[in-house]
């Protein structure tokens, strides 16, 4: 691994005050991801993962410590600017989709372009660009009640990828998925990874963890061990 | 996009949607109409009064225009003491009595008032000629009830002697034209003739008295200076403006302004608490998706706006739709108040008026507005990965 | 048979003693707001005149105070009324032995009609009515204002009514997941629906009742307030036990309806979508 880190997290703690005493459910993160690295995040349930997902998509913020994202100190952003952040630079992927139910695929995938004020035209053609690209062209029209699970969670990926990220960050996206229509998302993310893209999932599934090219254990809400798979180098 | 998903959202609900919409407009039209009602009286009391631009009444001291049977002594030297006062331009008297017109059947009796004709604002002619000596115009009201058509001469007396079983006042009286009374009902039989023609059939009773003088003043003059100026020359006069009178109206009939603010309130409450039930409930439901939207970038105000949008276009729906129920029931409750005997057809209780009509909707959609704002900046507001996480799980 | 001649007296002016050339001044009764406008009492003495500054009043002593009718038609009027013997007031105005119209008391039915069609038959100069019809034209006036009252009623009731059902709606809507679940545990639509309803009606009972309260304690303004306005002792609410019945069973059929709607609109929906919603 050489160069700036994209992602880096010094010492980040995160503790949910809970009746009675505080749960801490991350103690003492450190991490660092280059550029079109591809990361899973594994561990057993209520590990910390989905925390720490969330501090690195500036979508939570650590109780100590500092979470900095391509030389934005993320973690000290008051929520004004961390929401513009989420919209400009982060991908996120969650478990169950998390579509509007009203929106239609493309309306789905164009909100953030127009929170963006991406001009109409340019979003049109981006989204249509975007369906195409996760193979769904001909569902542009659909609601996500009319969609599989598996097409519902490729929108996801395609409304993730609108505003041109910099990271994708994915917390169990196959984790609603049946084996096959995993497979389609797991290879979605191998070839956003191959045409670039920086990704880090949390994951229960070993293939997607497979899939990526290093593998970070948690427990307890530590990093316990942090191997590369060099695998498909 | 707010827009849009504002309008997707009110969709997702129909038959809630059209209920809410359906609500704010009878609660629209109801503040409406007591918005109408509280300013109409006022408004078409006020224009009644100063048609023809007299701006004071005088009538004898200690009462209200034709309120009692008194009568004012020596009336011209008041009409000329009247006019010699500045700023009034016009001084017309009027005497007013009943009147018995005598024929084949039994007796019609009539109001009559004695004007003089060239300055008078109590009728406007609708055919024939103003009243000579010993003639009369009569209302429609007056000519049916008698059969009689301009040109006629009726038999008529202003009283009965019930000892010598005569007629008092009588004499033979032509009818010169036909006229609309302006402070009395279509339905008031009612005539006008010259004042010098009262006074004679009344006797000695009514030798140079008026009921009431109508005064005409200079519009660049105050009609309060010529009120005050009139009562110091005439001691034995209450000389009411237009607007004391409107006053003394309203007085009489504060229970209307009072019922109309009381229910116009109750609407507007209504009308609030309808929007906020319906925008906080369905912001409850979507605390999920505006947590998603949140955590994929979208600001928070912008989640406030569209919500407060859908807020904005349940209430402005509403009060577009009660705008024109408003409209059509005022006329209905219009018609229904109409049906006070004796008011003259020019008083509306009802009256239009864009401007406090619109600065009424106005409120209402700004009460929407403000219902919106609460809870959906709450909501925006919800720590997003635990808002996430829990209604995930539900 | 009772005669009756109303007039203007103008002034009522209180004095300290009775004129020494007389021995002793007749009574008259005066209404108990120009009692205590005036400060009058039973004894007071009072010149009476029928003009303003008029030095030809009577002297005359209050020997009771009256109160007010609570006849709607002198709601609005302001004046003072003063009850004199009949000859006193036919003097101190000048009238001469007249009056202005006579009251008759019959043994009622077919009497009251014969009586009524000979005088008109007989007399010259005045016409007879019964007192029914006179009160019609009295009435007329409050007959407009309880239409009115009417028609605002039933404005008010349509809007209550869709706001009731627009809160039923969104009620019986909050319980999606509580249905959805309960169908889910196989519960049959028939317990679903009686459980939402009884809800409903619940909400709708409690309501109507603290509604029942609220039109009490506001009748009850209303009344003092207008009574003191006015300076009447006419009722203006009434809540009799025939508008409680009707409100509260309006609010309990809508509510209930609303409620049952909405639940059959629930427990028709398949399971699963109440929960994805
Ligand atoms: N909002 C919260 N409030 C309280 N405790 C929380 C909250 N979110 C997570 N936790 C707790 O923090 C721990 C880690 O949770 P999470 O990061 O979701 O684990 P994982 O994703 O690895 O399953 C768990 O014990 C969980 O119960
Ligand atoms: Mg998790």
């Amino acid at each position: 691994m050489s160069g700036q880190p994209l992602l880096s997290v010094r010492d980040a703690h995160r503790d949910y005050p809970h009746s009675g005493e505080p749960v801490h459910a991350v103690r003492g993160v450190s991490l660092q991801v280059t550029e079109g690295e591809y990361v899973a995040i594994v561990g057993p349930s209520g590990c910390g993962k989905s925390t720490l997902l969330n501090l690195l998509g500036a979508i939570d913020r650590p109780t100590t410590g500092s979470v900095t994202i391509g030389g934005t100190a993320v973690s000290a952003l008051p929520d004004k600017a961390a929401t513009h952040f989420r919209l400009t630079n982060i991908g996120f992927v969650f478990q169950r989709f998390y579509l509007l139910p009203v929106l239609t695929a493309q309306e789905n995938i164009e909100l953030p372009m127009a929170e963006a004020k991406v001009a109409l035209a340019e979003r049109h053609e981006r989204a249509r660009e975007l369906l195409g690209y996760v193979g769904l062209a001909a569902r542009a029209d659909h609601r996500p009640a009319e969609l599989s699970g598996g097409e519902q969670q490729r929108v996801a990926i395609a409304r993730a990828l609108a505003n041109r990220p910099i990271v994708l960050l994915a917390d169990e996206p196959t984790g609603e998925l049946d084996a096959r229509t995993g497979g389609e998302v797991i290879a979605l993310f191998d070839r956003l990874n191959r045409e670039g893209m920086t990704i880090v999932v949390v994951t229960h599934d070993e293939k997607l963890a497979g899939a990526a090219r290093r593998v970070i254990h948690m427990l307890d809400g530590r990093i316990v061990r942090d191997e590369p798979l060099l695998r498909r180098a | 996009m707010r827009f849009q998903l504002a309008a997707l959202s009110l969709r997702r609900h129909a038959s809630r949607t059209l209920l809410a919409v359906l609500g704010v407009a009878v609660s629209a039209a109801m503040l409406l109409d007591m918005v109408m009602l509280a300013t109409g009286m006022r408004q078409s009391f006020a224009s009644l009064l100063g048609r023809n631009g007299f701006t004071i009444r005088v009538s004898p001291r200690g009462t209200l225009p034709f309120d009692t049977e008194a009568t004012i002594a020596q009336a011209g030297d008041a009409t000329a003491a009247i006019a010699r006062i500045s700023g009034v331009t016009a001084v017309a008297p009027v005497l007013g009595t009943t009147i018995h017109v005598l024929g084949a059947r039994a007796p019609v009796t009539a109001f009559a008032l004695g004007v003089d004709p060239a300055v008078q604002g109590d009728y406007q002619l609708l055919s024939g000629r103003d009243p000579a000596a010993n003639e009369l115009v009569a209302s429609d009201a007056l000519l049916r009830a008698t059969g009689a058509r301009v040109g006629d001469t009726l038999d008529v007396a202003v009283g009965f002697d019930p000892q010598l079983r005569t007629y008092t006042g009588r004499r033979r009286v032509a009818i010169s034209g036909r006229a609309r009374f302006t402070y009395l009902s279509a339905d008031d039989r009612a005539a006008a003739l010259q004042l010098a023609t009262v006074q004679a059939m009344g006797g000695a009773d009514r030798a140079d008295r008026a009921s009431l003088f109508m005064v005409r003043t200079a519009p660049n003059v105050d009609p309060e200076a010529a009120r005050v100026a009139i009562e110091r020359a005439l001691p034995r006069v209450t000389a009411l403006s237009t607007a004391g009178a409107v006053a003394e109206a309203e007085r009489r009939l504060s229970y209307f302004r009072q019922l109309a603010f009381i229910l116009g309130a109750v609407s507007l409450i209504v009308g609030f608490l309808l929007v906020t039930t319906i925008v906080t409930v369905s912001v409850n439901e979507r605390i999920g998706e505006i947590a998603i939207m949140r955590a994929i970038g979208v600001s928070r105000i912008h989640v406030v706006q569209q919500i407060v949008i859908e807020g904005i276009g349940l209430s402005l729906t509403g009060a577009a739709a009660g705008l024109v129920l408003g409209v059509f029931t005022a006329q209905w409750l219009n018609s229904i108040l109409r049906g006070f005997p004796g008011l003259p057809d020019a008083i509306d209780f009802f009256l239009f008026q864009p401007n406090s009509a619109f600065r009424a909707l106005a409120l209402l959609v700004a009460s929407g507005v403000a219902a919106g704002i609460y809870p959906a900046w709450r909501a925006a507001s919800l720590p997003i990965s635990a808002t996430l996480r829990e209604e995930a799980v539900g | 048979m009772t005669a009756a001649l109303t007039a203007r007296v103008a002034s009522a002016q209180r004095i300290d003693s009775i004129p020494p050339w007389k021995a002793e001044v007749r009574t008259i009764a005066v209404d108990e707001r120009l009692a205590a406008d005036a400060g009058l009492r039973v004894g007071d003495l009072v010149v009476l005149a029928a003009e303003p500054g008029n030095a030809s009043g009577d002297t005359v002593r209050i020997s009771a105070i009256l109160q007010r009718r609570a006849d709607p038609s002198e709601v609005a009027r302001s004046e003072y009324r003063i009850r004199t013997h009949l000859g006193q007031l036919q003097e101190l105005i000048g009238y001469g032995d007249r009056v202005d119209r006579y009251a008759i008391q019959t043994t009622g039915g077919v009497a009251a009609d014969s009586a009524l069609r000979r005088i008109n038959a007989l007399s010259f100069g005045f016409h007879a009515y019964p007192s029914r019809e006179i009160a019609v034209e009295t009435s007329k006036t409050f007959l407009v204002v309880s239409r009115f009252h009417r028609a605002i009623g039933m404005i008010t009731i349509v809007a209550s009514a869709t706001f009731l059902l627009c809160i039923m709606l969104l009620k019986v809507d909050e319980r999606r997941r509580d249905v959805a679940a309960m169908r889910l545990m196989g519960i049959s639509r028939a317990t679903v629906v009686r459980t939402v309803m009884l809800e409903s009606s619940f909400v709708a009972l409690l309501g109507s009742l603290f509604g029942v309260a609220l039109g009490f304690a506001v009748s009850a303004f209303v009344n003092a307030h207008y009574q003191a306005v006015y300076r009447t002792p006419l009722r203006f609410a009434i809540i009799t036990a025939g508008t409680v019945t009707y409100s509260v069973l309006l609010s309990l059929v809508l509510g209930i309806g609303a409620g049952a709607l909405a639940a059959r609109r629930l427990s028709r929906t398949p399971p699963l979508t109440l929960f994805g919603r």
